[in-house]
């Protein structure tokens, strides 16, 4: 993934997933990154975004009612089907 | 190679979450930017990567310099930098909405600008007053505008912070 060399903040919303899974090109990581230093309001989104990663990672499928897990599955593998 | 590192309070880097000891090794796995190696900036970086705390820090091994930041395999965390304060930012910030008046005051379809940077320096938001007043240069005389202006901001803090000749980075 290639970006221009300013980014607006749509982009860096669009782009925070990939930040967190390391999966963005060095030179892009420093442009998303610049653009933390300046901008509160995606430097906040950022942080939810870490935040409720955290929170629900932490849940416990041990918990869900019977065949919830099962149908939650079956919606996720039929997600991009028209 | 002494550089220069922003942290948060308590000495924790922004990006990664790691704690910096002071006066103490810090090796890394190799140099790589953005993924490995310490992180750092020169003094004509500062404007780009303002943050709470500034720090000298002395690099070794592998050296590598880029546009906006320098990477090392191994870093120390000498000394604070106790100038970087309240009172520098808000002079800062001040120099910014001159700038940026001077700059692009007279222009009306950019004169919008001279508002917005007073306000961000109104609401002590001095990292973007500097963003903003370097993207107003850059509407009006191109991308080197933005770059000329982001070497006239790390010139004016470098003055301050180190007494430092900064004219070898600033273009004519």
């Amino acid at each position: 993934m290639r970006l221009e060399r300013e980014l607006a903040c749509k982009e860096v919303v669009e782009l925070v997933t990939a930040y967190l899974d390391d999966a963005l090109e060095p030179t892009d990581r420093e442009r998303f990154e610049e653009h933390l230093v300046f901008c509160d309001g995606c430097d906040g989104y950022l942080e939810q975004m870490r935040l409720t990663i955290q929170a629900t990672g932490r849940l416990d499928t041990g918990r869900l009612p019977a065949g919830l897990e099962e149908r939650l599955l079956e919606a996720f593998r039929g997600w991009r089907a028209p | 190679m002494i550089a220069y590192k922003f942290l948060d309070t308590d000495g924790v880097a922004p990006f990664t979450g790691f704690r910096w000891p002071v006066d103490e090794w810090v090796e890394t796995g190799g140099v790589e930017l953005c993924r490995d190696g310490v992180h750092a900036c020169r003094a004509r970086d500062l404007p780009i990567w303002m943050g709470r705390e500034l720090w000298e820090i002395e690099l070794d091994g592998q050296v590598v310099e880029r546009d906006r930041k320098v990477v090392a395999a191994r870093g120390r965390l000498l000394r604070r930098i106790p100038e970087w304060n309240e009172e520098l930012l808000e002079a800062f910030g001040r120099f910014c909405s001159r700038r940026t008046r001077e700059q692009v005051g007279f222009l009306p379809v950019l004169a919008g600008y001279v508002v917005d940077v007073d306000r961000f320096v109104a609401q002590g938001r001095f990292p973007i007053a500097g963003f903003a007043a370097a993207r107003a240069a850059e509407l009006r005389d191109g991308p080197d505008g933005y770059e000329r202006e982001r070497l006239l901001q790390a010139a004016w803090l470098a003055e301050r912070l180190f007494r430092e000749e900064s004219s070898a980075f600033v273009p004519e």
